[in-house]
């Protein structure tokens, strides 16, 4: 009967670990991010523009959010460059070298856009975001962080998106 | 079933409660974390843990990550390359259970500039046309948000230099000014403390102004010759800059588009019976001449 039992437990393991990997490996949403670009100066957004950033902010954080669980660099994609770019490299790199891994559970963005350059090759937007960040050491759980997180953003234009250059985590009073 | 079920579950609570035992076994009681709210970027500080025994430290950070064991009960030091990123830090100290602690680093004093001016060429004497934009990092290239003058200093080729200052508001300053009326490079700098950034832009002549054209007949043939051609602040054109001249008559009306070269635009008809003959330059309209021609 025990044997039985150890059966049992085992389907019920291995059951549960293929609903993990399904759950890995099936295609992450999109966050929902939200721009007000209401007072924006210099210069106006244009509608488009405004669709694009949006669009492209999401990816970003769809991909961190995967590259950060993951331990993998790649999975950073397109959507950040520079200090940024460089910053989230190290920090997944030794990440998985310490062999910790952060899980993101992204309930979205609230993006305003709070600079917009005369010649439209910089845009500053002040994020707050609701994330739920886990911690993991391997399988141990180490932290949970429920709080509204603030970001301040700075994008710049590409040839067919809109780039993350910096992305830093601030205090409310930042906004 | 239920029998089997009670069985795998038991088990598994068994297998359970052993890792967590294995996984605690040398650690001690739980730690308490004093940790500042702030700290500047790229300055190492120590925070006070209390316990005793061993744990498992972890500063998490948003380019940087710390794991080490360390012994608690006194103090632990935060280097200065572990906090050069601004942003939210977390601390994290596992013993027999996790403690956390938050902080944040703030960027370091101002070190660089980022400076954008727009557009590279500009008509003189236009109002508000010149966009300049600066953002301040420090040595980290972090962005400094604490709000900083920055000062704008203007230095036009011809007459004299102005500045204006401007404060950061999260970490960028913009401003907007005329450009000046005399064609030629004008250097504006960015400044703030010790550092400068310096940008060119070219300020060029505006539209024509008061455009006028002479003619010199010569039997059936007309020589049509402007005078230098400037704009209201008397700047020559550049050489290039189109000019056209139209002639209507009998035959009816024909365009002649000529560039200006040494400051002048010329251009030569050839007549049929009245001939009426004006100028234009961009949207500026000169004057007109009436002709009579020999045939």
């Amino acid at each position: 009967m025990k044997s039985l039992a150890a059966v049992t437990l085992g389907l019920f393991v291995i059951a549960a670990c293929v609903l993990a990997i399904a759950q890995s490996s099936a295609p992450i949403q999109l966050p929902q991010v939200h721009l007000d670009a209401e007072g924006l100066v210099p210069r106006p957004i244009e509608q488009l523009t405004g669709t694009t950033v949006a669009h492209h902010y999401a990816l970003a954080w769809r991909d961190l959010a995967v590259a950060l669980e993951s331990g993998r660099t790649d999975a950073l994609g397109e959507e950040f460059v520079g200090f940024a770019h460089d910053r989230l490299t190290r920090r997944i790199g030794e990440q998985e070298q310490a062999g910790l891994h952060v899980r993101i559970v992204d309930h979205g963005h609230n993006l305003k856009a709070v600079f917009y350059s005369s010649d439209g090759t910089a845009m500053q937007l002040l994020d707050q975001a609701q994330l739920e960040i886990q911690t993991f050491d391997g399988d141990k759980l180490l932290n949970t962080q429920n709080a509204p997180h603030e970001y301040i953003v700075l994008m710049t234009p590409g040839a067919d998106r809109w780039y993350i250059r910096d992305l830093e985590e601030v205090s409310a009073k930042s906004f | 079933m239920r029998r089997i079920l009670e069985n795998g579950f038991a088990l598994f609570t068994r297998f359970t409660v052993l890792a967590l035992l294995c996984g605690s076994a040398n650690w001690a009681s739980a730690a308490e974390l004093q940790v500042p709210a702030v700290v500047e970027a790229g300055r190492g500080f120590s925070i006070s843990v209390d316990g005793s025994g061993q744990a498992t430290f972890y500063l998490v950070g948003p380019d940087h990550l710390v794991k080490r064991t360390v012994s608690l009960g006194g103090d632990l030091q935060i280097q200065s390359s572990d906090v050069r990123a601004a942003g939210r830090y977390q601390i994290i100290v596992c013993g027999s259970s996790c403690t956390s602690a938050t902080f944040e680093v703030k960027a370091a004093q101002p070190a660089h500039l980022s400076f954008f001016l727009h557009p590279s060429r500009v008509p003189v004497s236009s109002p508000d046309s010149i966009d300049a934009s600066a953002f301040v990092f420090d040595q980290y290239f972090n962005l400094v948000l604490t709000p900083a003058a920055v000062n704008f200093r203007i230095t036009p080729a011809s007459g004299t230099g102005f500045s204006r200052q401007v404060m950061t508001r999260r970490g960028v300053a913009w401003m907007r000014l005329n450009s000046t009326p005399h064609e030629g490079r004008v250097q504006v700098t960015a400044v703030l403390g010790n550092v400068e950034e310096a940008r060119v832009i070219q300020q060029v002549a505006a539209e024509a102004c008061g455009l006028r054209m002479k003619t010199v007949a010569s039997g059936n043939r007309v020589t049509l010759e402007t005078d230098p051609v400037r704009d209201c602040s008397g700047n020559t054109l550049p050489d290039g800059t189109i000019v056209s001249f139209t002639k209507i008559d009998k035959l009816g009306k024909s365009t002649v588009d000529t560039p200006i070269k040494k400051g002048i635009a010329r251009v030569q008809f050839s007549l049929h019976g009245r001939v009426q003959i004006s100028v234009a330059c961009g949207v500026v309209l000169g004057n007109e001449v009436a002709l009579n021609g020999g045939l």
